[in-house]
């Protein structure tokens, strides 16, 4: 910058700083009074789409969200949400939810969505999630909208759970499959790796000795990838308090995050030992209830979404999963955001919800 | 106008985030080694342990004060939520036998849309 540039410069902020200060003045007080308002208030209500419930069995919820437009696609789509958070991610609130914008695109939604296991169902394993209530889910569907065929997509460990189900049932009802930042080399989730480092964890003695591993050390192990985020959120959501909009957005997105749900001992144990420490999907060698779970044997189309910036399930992690099945019909799209903005927010409407429409519309006659 | 550059709001903010990024990705470092994995899994094994007794023990101490425990809160809640599972599977037969009989879900309300759909031609409005 040039001498004359550089005292330009110096004379337009001596100029704006009386502006600036009343704007900080006034962002101070607007912080008080808001301060006082997001203490003594709940948060907006989430997911609010109406909806039926049409199974409840343990920890498995099936809804159906009710159509909102004249006409619908023939193939339903059944979301297989992650076991260990809320499905609400994907229903915030109207104009940000992306059950809505499914249903107002024409297509008939359902949800299995999970609460929390209770201590006597510590036992279910693997093969209850992916041989019973997957399978019962698709059954309830097909009963409920008189179609055979059905769109699956999985987020996250739900996506994991959508590609075993797909490949044990490779000749079943699954039409399409779409696949949201689903893990496949587990070696390269390098973290939760060290985490579960069997040499130093005992998933046995933990198993045994608490049933259902607990939301709070599912909460903390998520937390400890970015230890100073939470911090750092706190201070970014004190200096916005003013901002209506980033507030609401904080409380959805921090309420979710924080909202989540224990995970049946036996199924943690089953995770524990055949992925994180074997890594059989990715070598080909797992099974679930004793049935080979080979994902080359998917050959429906399929769409994989990955996000550029997630630090739960990296790229590394996620790449093979398109070579990996047996689909001609196979994409994946990297797109820009983290593991949670790639399907809920400014970001997701912008990129991922698009996409996601043109790639299935076509699919879904 | 203020330059961007000089504003010492945006200024705090750049030196936040990246003291963020900073020190998630010093923990990080730290966090891959094989010693923090020891460390923490032993500590987390004597925290489960004590979580495991300390839920023993206050059961007894529930149980002497006459109070109902958590194990009996969960079989009430699950006897519960067993009654809702139930009513919703009636409520979901009803609704399959009315559709059956030719009426509209949910007894009088908006049929469902026909699945004729297909998907909008290039460049037209969805």
């Amino acid at each position: 910058m040039s001498a004359t540039a550089g005292l330009r410069s110096a004379a337009l902020d001596l100029a704006a700083i009386p502006e600036r200060i009343q704007s900080e003045v006034e962002r101070a007080i607007q912080r008080s009074i808001k301060g006082v308002e997001y203490i003594a208030s709940s948060g907006p209500s989430l997911g609010s789409t109406p909806k039926d419930i049409l199974a409840v069995r343990g920890t498995m919820n099936l809804y159906h969200y009710r159509p909102m437009a004249d006409e619908i696609y023939r193939v339903p789509i059944l979301i297989v949400m992650a076991t260990t958070n809320r499905g609400y991610i994907l229903d915030m609130v109207p104009g940000q939810s992306f059950i809505e914008f499914l249903l107002k695109r024409g297509y008939d939604v359902y949800m299995l969505d999970w609460t929390a296991p209770k201590p006597e169902e510590k036992s279910l394993g693997m093969e209850d999630y992916v041989l019973d209530f997957i399978p019962d889910c698709v059954r309830r569907l097909q009963q409920d909208s008189g179609e055979q065929d059905v769109t699956v997509i999985g987020y996250c460990f739900g996506g994991v759970l959508s590609l075993l189900y797909g490949s044990i049932f490779s000749d079943g009802p699954m039409k399409n499959l779409i696949c949201f930042t689903t893990p496949i080399d587990f070696r390269e989730m390098k973290l939760f790796s060290n985490f579960s480092d069997r040499r130093y964890f005992d998933v046995d003695r933990l198993v045994d000795s608490v049933g259902n591993v607990p939301p709070e050390m599912i909460l903390s192990s998520f937390e400890m990838l970015r230890p100073a985020s939470r911090a750092v959120s706190q201070v970014q959501l004190w200096e916005n308090i003013w901002n209506d909009e980033f507030v609401k957005s904080y409380r959805m997105f921090d309420r979710w995050a924080t909202d989540t749900l224990p995970l049946a001992g036996e199924y943690f144990r089953a995770i524990t030992k055949d992925l994180m420490w074997d890594n059989k999907l990715f070598n080909d060698t797992m099974s679930v209830g004793g049935r080979a779970a080979d994902i080359s044997k998917i050959e429906v189309p399929i769409l994989h979404a990955v996000a550029e910036h997630d630090h739960i399930v990296p790229y590394d992690a996620a790449k093979h999963l398109i070579a990996k099945v047996g689909s001609s019909d196979k994409e994946e799209v990297m797109l820009k955001g983290g593991h949670v903005s790639l399907v809920a927010g400014a970001n997701a409407i912008k990129r991922l919800w698009p996409k996601l429409d043109n790639w299935l519309g076509g699919r879904s006659i | 106008m203020v330059d961007k550059g000089n504003d010492p709001a945006v200024i705090w903010q750049t030196m936040i985030g990246e003291m963020e990024k900073g020190f998630n990705a010093f923990a990080n470092r730290a966090m891959e080694s094989p010693e923090f994995s020891k460390a923490m899994n032993q500590a987390g094994g004597v925290a489960a342990g004590a979580q495991k007794q300390l839920g023993e023990l206050m059961e007894k101490y529930l149980l002497s004060m006459n109070l109902p425990s958590r194990a009996q809160l969960v079989g009430m809640a699950e006897r519960l939520q067993s009654m809702e599972g139930q009513l919703n599977e009636i409520k979901a037969l009803l609704v399959q036998m009315n559709r059956n009989n030719g009426a509209p879900k949910d007894g009088g309300a908006t049929p469902r849309p026909p699945r004729t759909k297909r998907p909008p031609s290039e460049g037209e409005q969805k």
